[in-house]
């Protein structure tokens, strides 16, 4: 902590950290990561910096990338990332979505089926067309950003018992889990197909990382014994059959009832709420490199200063990925993402 | 002939053990035994699902187990309502519950409802992805005790805010508590907008509402 510039010999690319953090193979600095998806790193000041907005930014593959990049040029987290909700493996498979507008984010307003047994309704998701394609192509512009940025590219997935909740009613998924659970496979079945597909493509198309997260698939809403047989197991189903240098899952809510069930996901990295201690949490972690877990809500209203403070708390408390604990809120002023940054540019690990 | 407790066990177990399937069979038994239907409720589903509550308070149940104690207590509830007397002395509190704008998650909020049914509140329920403005005309044409605001999505929290504004606005946040509550929502955050309360779980948000009525 004594000098401040301490990486004067060969400084790292985004990328090479990132992966570095991620295989816990030794770091100049932690890097400070907002992947996307669900943990939304968009605010209302990028989109004016990058003349992309959403709800466009949604579908058009360059405005989506121009979005991503802008971010990150400014001093924003060290990675790109898209899409920029979860809602995109839903619409495809013919849920109804508001696209929301440029401070909200989309969301689901119809499911397509009405329960687990009318799974023959649901259509797999076609990867060539509408906002599946449009991701796929954002990332490949991404890839040729990256050539010259060296910033790595996070390909974000819905997790999969998020993404069954939301094509049918999450209360009756919930009640099938434990009555027909036979039912309920088939649709986790399915739905894990769809997402290892789509994220294959996004591999292909360039992702160097891809994130699972999970906020309904918790382990506060499911407790041990279903989180164990549907989050991990589905989670890791989609997670085996991906071919990529980094994976990440983020699991919403407090996760004390299924720490030791979280040993058994397949992911490099582990991304949790900020309400969860992370000294608490390490011991139950081996072996994964810890992401999180700054509150967003503080990121959003407080000030820069205190943003740093919180940074500089995580990363004290061992995060080996400074990252914001969830989505940050759209109004979240750059400042404070900067801060964040800036905080995990401050630390020296005596490698460089 | 069945004894009336035995009964009302047998209604409170359907529920605690998840038979939601066997709960109406029950309920019908008890009333063509003549026993009255306001405790089968009260003595005997509500006391199951408050049973649940615990088990789920002490995380041996979490929301599924929840979700079909609360069948259970439906199917039951939906035999003995009819046969209630008509004239009810005092009216109930009604909360007016719902998922804010630009979100569609509303497991948290359904618990939570179940939850302050069985604790004898009457329910407003406007669903989820509701506007600011519909919350606030609900409180205004049912004169509500309670807005109980809830979302899952940190991006959207900033409606709870708006809500509360609104009724500042309308002259009427005096007269109705607003309680928020869901994932990215803290204790902090409710401060900050100047609502009245927050709780973690449904459990704790029935404790709330009473303690707010009380005072």
């Amino acid at each position: 902590m004594e000098e401040k510039n301490s990486c004067a010999q060969g400084r790292s690319s985004q990328k090479e950290r990132l992966y570095s953090a991620a295989h816990r193979t030794g770091t100049d600095r932690p890097p400070c990561i907002c992947p996307g998806g669900m943990m939304n790193m968009i605010s209302k000041e990028s989109m004016e910096l990058s003349g992309c907005f959403w709800p466009e930014a949604h579908s058009d593959p360059e405005k989506m990338a121009g979005l991503a990049v802008a971010l990150n040029r400014a001093g924003g987290f060290e990675n790109y990332g898209v899409p920029f909700c979860m809602t995109v493996e839903a619409e495809a498979m013919g849920a109804q979505v508001n696209m929301g507008n440029s401070l909200a984010e989309p969301h689901v307003t119809e499911s397509p089926i009405r329960g687990p047994g009318e799974l023959d309704k649901l259509k797999p998701m076609d990867l060539s067309a509408g906002r599946p394609a449009a991701v796929l192509a954002a990332i490949r512009l991404l890839k040729k950003e990256q050539e010259s940025s060296g910033v790595p590219i996070i390909g974000n997935l819905c997790g999969p018992v998020s993404l069954a909740g939301t094509v049918t009613d999450m209360g009756v998924l919930l009640r099938t889990f434990r009555k027909e659970p036979e039912k309920a496979e088939r649709l986790m079945d399915f739905v894990a197909e769809n997402l290892i597909a789509f994220g294959r493509e996004q591999i292909r198309a360039g992702a160097d990382a891809v994130c699972i997260s999970e906020p309904s698939g918790t382990g506060e809403i499911l407790g041990p014994r279903f989180f164990e047989a549907y989050s991990v197991k589905y989670v890791n189903r989609v997670l085996d059959a991906l071919e990529v240098p980094v994976k990440i899952v983020h699991i919403c809510g407090d996760l004390r009832s299924v720490y030791r069930q979280l040993a058994g996901l397949h992911c490099h990295v582990f991304s949790f709420d900020s309400i969860v201690n992370i000294s608490e949490i390490k011991p139950f972690l081996e072996g994964k490199a810890v992401m999180g877990n700054v509150n967003t809500h503080a990121i959003g209203t407080m000030s820069a200063d205190k943003v740093g403070t919180l940074a500089e708390n995580a990363l004290s408390k061992g995060v080996d990925l400074l990252a914001p604990a969830c989505g940050l809120p759209v109004s979240t002023p750059l400042a404070n993402i900067q801060a964040l940054v800036a905080a995990a540019g401050r630390v020296d690990s005596g490698q460089a | 002939m069945k004894e009336k407790e035995t009964l009302l066990t047998q209604l409170a177990d359907c529920v605690l053990n998840m038979e939601d399937e066997e709960a109406a069979g029950i309920a019908e038994e008890y009333i063509e035994e003549g026993y009255p239907a306001q405790e089968g409720i009260l003595s005997g589903l509500v006391v199951g699902m408050n049973q649940a509550a615990e088990l789920y308070e002490r995380e041996e149940y979490f929301i599924p187990e929840l979700l079909i104690c609360s069948d259970a207590m439906y199917n039951g509830l939906d035999v003995l309502r009819p046969h209630l007397p008509r004239s009810e002395g005092e009216k109930k509190r009604q909360v007016v519950i719902g998922v804010v704008e630009g979100d569609t998650h509303d497991i948290g909020k359904n618990i939570v409802k179940i939850m302050l049914e069985a604790a004898g509140y009457e329910m407003v329920d406007l669903g989820r992805d509701v506007p600011p403005k519909s919350f606030v005309e609900k409180a205004k044409e049912t004169g509500a005790s309670v807005l109980a605001l809830s979302t899952l999505m940190s991006t959207t929290m900033g409606n709870m805010e708006k809500i509360i504004r609104m009724l500042d606005a309308e002259g009427i946040r005096d007269q109705v508590k607003v309680v928020v509550g869901g994932a990215p929502v803290s204790q902090l955050f409710a401060e900050k907008i100047g609502a009245d309360g927050y709780s973690e779980n449904a459990v704790e948000a029935v404790k709330l509402i009473d303690r707010l009525m009380e005072a």
